[in-house]
């Protein structure tokens, strides 16, 4: 006697929108955004990281964002921010 | 009804339990098989279509319908007409207040403690007496395991994976407790949160482990609110976020007798419940080293009152009451309570 059993397992959705951004190429005359994560340290690995590409880039701009929580996603309209108003985000989590 | 879940065809009834631990289908122990006939039973039982949207998780994009969830209910055990209790308690975690992506991925390792109240307690056969957070009682056992199942099998928080508790806890097999309403003379759980007396509610809170608050030479309220604010304030578990306190049947009389209701016990529970700042600095619960005014600074437990939920449930001897911390160290994961609509009271013999 066969039996037929069912898979329990859901997967995710396909996305809306799967296109990747334009590539910048180098960050000369570009603003960068820095969104810390909202965990411990997060905010320190970000300023590393501008400080780095700061002495090798003439950045325009920086926009720093912090996320009030780790546990939750970002705010979409910090997201429309960063998308309206910089060339290259970068984020990190830290902890 | 059509089911829209891929089959797989095994050998026998065996060889069906072998292929769900062999898939990673499991929560480590064997599960009951899920045919296409006992899921649409469940369903039935549910009134629910195959296809009816239960809950939804944005950052993984999952989209989790009534029959992914009967699925999982049967392979934990549940009975059909347990559906009711689960599909409330899955829609609660959805509430956005409950942050089910961090609650089920994070280090901290909480599990979904869900408390049940009203006369489907009763219906359904819940253990709110002695052992209640133990074996035995079908309903608690299996709608807690289902609960840990979805997340498993349809949130994708498979241990190692995406669910990264540094350690976690034993209640992420099962944490399905009823209140113990006959021996509460203040109000039940539900209630206060809001639902009308005399209904049906489930409440979810993403929880660490209980920890014991035994008093049993206490004879007075005031002994017993000394142990629960010093179980409270203990350093490992401090936090602002909410509070769970499961007080024992004996625990609760003799506050009663004492003239203690639940609005004034909160009240005293968040005023006694507190560290200093310097406490805090020293156990590395806040960074920095200590500064003047630190020793003097206090800090509560919870952002007020409001933030401990009481519940009464165990055994009729005992002085052993509970407490439950948030998982969550702020306001980033609240309990939600959703009451189980009636059309829900699973009407099916058992």
């Amino acid at each position: 006697m066969t039996l037929k059993i069912l898979d329990p397992t859901v997967s995710a959705d396909a996305a809306e929108d799967t296109a990747v951004a334009k590539r910048v190429g180098d960050l000369d005359g570009k603003v960068l955004g820095l969104l810390h994560n909202g965990k411990v340290n997060g905010d320190h690995l970000l300023e590393l990281v501008r400080q780095r590409l700061a002495s090798r880039y003439g950045l325009r701009d920086v926009v720093v964002v912090h996320k009030p929580s780790a546990s939750r996603t970002a705010d979409p309209a910090v997201l429309d921010r960063l998308a309206r108003e910089c060339d290259a985000v970068v984020t990190a989590i830290g902890d | 009804m059509t089911l829209a879940a891929a089959e797989v065809e095994v050998a026998g009834w065996v060889e069906a339990i072998e292929t769900y631990c062999e898939r990673g289908w499991t929560d480590g122990l064997p599960v009951v098989p899920a045919t296409p006939e006992a899921v649409r039973r469940f369903l039935e039982a549910a009134g629910r279509a195959a296809t009816d949207v239960v809950l939804t998780e944005t950052t993984r994009r999952r989209t989790i319908t009534a029959e992914k969830i009967a699925i999982n209910a049967v392979l934990a055990g549940c009975l059909p007409e347990y559906m009711p209790v689960l599909l409330a308690a899955l829609e609660a975690m959805a509430d956005p207040t409950f942050t089910l992506h961090g609650a089920i991925t994070s280090t901290g390792g909480s599990a979904t403690l869900v408390v049940v109240n009203g006369p489907i307690r009763r219906r359904l056969g819940f253990n709110a007496g002695g052992n209640v957070f133990g074996p035995g009682w079908r309903a608690n056992a299996t709608i807690g395991r289902a609960i840990r199942l979805v997340t498993l099998n349809c949130l994708g928080a498979m241990p190692g994976l995406l669910d990264r508790s540094t350690q976690g806890h034993p209640g992420k097999y099962t944490y399905c407790i009823a209140e113990l309403e006959e021996a509460n003379p203040w109000e039940p759980l539900h209630v206060t949160r809001g639902c009308r007396p005399g209904s049906s509610a489930v409440t979810v809170f993403a929880a660490e482990g209980p920890h014991n608050v035994l008093s049993h030479y206490g004879e007075t309220a005031e002994e017993i609110i000394v142990a629960l604010a010093d179980t409270m304030a203990c350093l490992g578990s401090f936090s602002p976020g909410e509070s769970f306190l499961v007080l024992a049947p004996e625990h609760v009389a003799i506050l009663v007798r004492d003239g203690w209701t639940k609005p004034r016990l909160r009240e005293s529970l968040h005023a006694r419940a507190r560290r200093t700042r310097a406490d805090l600095k020293r156990g590395g619960k806040l960074a920095g080293a200590v500064e003047a005014g630190d020793e003097t600074t206090w800090v509560h437990r919870g952002h007020g009152p409001e933030d401990i939920h009481v519940v009464v449930a165990g055994g009729g001897a005992g002085g052993h009451s509970a407490f439950i911390p948030s998982w969550s160290r702020d306001r980033n994961s609240l309990a939600v309570t959703r009451e189980i609509p009636d059309s829900h009271r699973g009407s099916h013999p058992r």
